[in-house]
């Protein structure tokens, strides 16, 4: 059961990482700094329960805010570029970023221990929740309600007219343009959003996980970031969990027995998947196939872009 | 410790002797962008497999160390062949995304094999001539990164002359320009391609091996920090722009090694990645890049 429960724990934090990227590719960008915001995110609400002994949720709330106060400063820069160079940049920044926690060495004593992040050793004592008397259930349900927080709040975005400005400038920058849209404020809030939802799953990665280190956070952890809504294709918001769960539940935990052939899978899954369905394997067609076969009638705009 | 003018310039020499090997490395990027307006990130991992096929066959087959500097540009051409089929000839030509992405699956699937064929543990490399160290007045030279810097030299000129003043060259130019109008005039451009993507993987498998070289070992430890320190050379030169990339890789390697020099090396790459961040605020068309090639 306790294995269960880990998987699940494991699969709302992707899930987390997952929909923040999926926020950037609604407005066509692919972002490879999901990690480093993430980690930011960990980092920030560790030191922050650990060495303040600060509440769990407000120790979220403001490693939330940090990663999302650095997406906003990575905004504007990076988009100035788009597209290739933007990949480029974010790439330099999940690298900076875990640079950054690699060299940080922070010890401060609480209760007669040394605790803190301690460089290359990693930051090891985060035992908020054992140390507060939250089971494990407790905890996964703690990061499932905010995974259903983000994904209600993505799917009621994609019903208002924002996220219909979201989508204009992911399908077409100079058409949504010349409609009156302000391009670097809806790239920059996108960028921001992402960047807070990638630092609550941070935070509950960090807590559920009790350590981290600089290892967590490479570009591996980013290739799988971008991966589920690009796998799950960005026309919905259940198409990024449906990945997460087939990668991690399947890919990780259900192939474990081939040992690290796993990511060389990982690999390989991601070439074939480009290959045959370039826009994500959940994209328009299959939606309206599958509302069809559900007997409803086919939304007629969910042609494929 | 003190750091006085001699350290500062001596920093520099290594740099910029190192550099050319960045300088190569950004030259295959450029050249794949500017055939197909399409970034290839496998690219560096592929130039340390082939470094790595041309260590393994040596070792297996008892042949001079010296036709390593052959047998791995030559297995890194025929690997960049396999990731033009695999990430790039049949995707769709306007979505740039879907084959960057699986070029980084590409990038992955590459350096997981070499990691679980060699367990992650380094290998040492034949060097290019070893016991070279000199003085030039008071800085010391290493007689093997003069050699990089010669080869790589001799493989720019290579290019150079492949690009302006062959056929192929022109065809490669014309596709890069306009594919379309290209493929009208009857040029092949999917072979065009395919032809730029070996020479990249060859430039990329001589880089490789003259990087392991000049190091020493090979370890799949090197890949990543290569494939950001290419691209960053590509962007800093500016998307296509050849004497850009050239440049940058000079530039790119003179800072790192001054970096090393105040800083140290956990924190040297932070100002690397860093110096991307000041020239995408302030020249974000890189160096030399034209403002078509923004994106």
């Amino acid at each position: 059961m306790l294995y269960f429960l880990g998987i699940f724990q494991t699969i709302g934090v992707h899930t987390l990482l997952g929909l923040s990227a999926y926020v950037l590719l609604l407005t066509g960008q692919l972002s490879l700094g999901q990690v480093g915001f993430f980690a930011i995110g960990a980092y920030v609400s560790g030191i922050l329960t650990v060495l303040f002994s600060w509440h769990i949720f407000a120790a979220l709330a403001v490693g939330a805010l940090v990663a999302g106060f650095f997406a906003f400063l990575i905004g504007f820069p990076a988009l100035r570029v788009k597209g290739l160079m933007l990949v480029v940049a974010t790439i330099a920044f999940s690298e900076i970023v875990r640079l950054f926690f690699f060299n940080l060495s922070w010890r401060v004593e609480v209760n007669g221990f040394d605790v803190g992040p301690d460089s290359t050793q990693g930051f090891r004592e985060i035992r908020y929740f054992a140390a507060n008397g939250w089971e494990q259930t407790h905890v996964v349900a703690l990061i499932w309600s905010f995974v259903i927080l983000v994904m209600f709040l993505l799917w009621w975005l994609d019903r208002v007219r924002a996220g219909a400005v979201l989508r204009a400038v992911g399908e077409d920058d100079l058409a949504a343009q010349s409609s009156g849209v302000n391009l670097t404020m809806v790239k920059v809030a996108a960028m921001t959003a992402g960047g807070v939802i990638a630092g609550i799953g941070g935070g509950l990665f960090a807590h559920s996980t009790t350590y981290v280190d600089h290892h967590t956070f490479t570009i591996l952890l980013a290739t799988f970031a971008v991966s589920y809504p690009i796998l799950g294709g960005h026309k919905n918001v259940f198409g990024t969990l449906l990945a997460v769960i087939f990668i991690q539940g399947f890919v990780i935990e259900g192939l474990r027995f081939m040992g690290d052939y796993r990511n060389i899978v990982f690999g390989l899954l991601i070439i074939f998947a480009m290959n045959l369905r370039p826009q994500g394997l959940v994209d328009g067609h299959f939606i309206s196939d599958i509302k069809k076969k559900l007997g409803g009638k086919p939304k007629k705009d969910s042609a494929d872009a | 410790m003190n750091i006085d003018h001699i350290d500062v310039i001596q920093a520099l020499i290594d740099g910029i002797l190192y550099g050319s090997t960045y300088a190569l490395l950004g030259l295959g990027f450029t050249l794949i962008f500017g055939a197909m307006h399409k970034l290839n990130i496998a690219y560096a991992a592929s130039s340390i497999a082939g470094a790595y096929v041309g260590l393994a066959s040596i070792s297996v087959m008892a042949i001079p160390p010296i036709l390593v500097f052959f047998i791995g540009p030559l297995s890194a051409g025929a690997i960049g062949l396999v990731i033009y089929f695999a990430c790039f000839r049949y995707m769709p030509t306007g979505n740039q995304l879907a084959p960057l992405m699986a070029s980084i699956g590409a990038l992955f699937f590459v350096d997981e094999i070499i990691i679980h064929e060699t367990s992650g543990s380094p290998l040492s490399f034949p060097a290019l001539l070893p016991d070279s160290y000199f003085f030039l007045g008071q800085f010391g030279i290493r007689g093997d990164l003069v050699m990089v810097m010669f080869f790589s030299f001799v493989l720019m000129g290579i290019v150079m002359f492949l690009l302006y003043r062959t056929k192929l060259g022109l065809a490669t130019r014309a596709t890069s320009q306009q594919s379309v109008a290209a493929l009208l005039c009857g040029i092949p451009t999917h072979r065009t391609n395919a032809t730029t993507f070996v020479l990249a993987g060859i430039l990329g498998g001589f880089a490789g091996c003259l990087i392991a070289a000049a190091v020493g070992v090979l370890s799949p430890l090197i890949t990543l920090p290569l494939t950001i320190k290419g691209l960053i050379v590509t962007v800093i030169g500016g998307l296509g722009s050849i004497r850009g990339a050239i440049i940058a890789g000079f530039l790119i390697g003179s800072f790192e090694n001054i970096f090393l020099l105040v800083r140290g090396v956990n924190e040297r790459d932070i100002y690397v990645f860093l110096l991307l961040f000041v020239f995408l605020v302030f020249r974000p068309n890189g160096l030399f890049g034209t403002a078509i090639d923004r994106d």
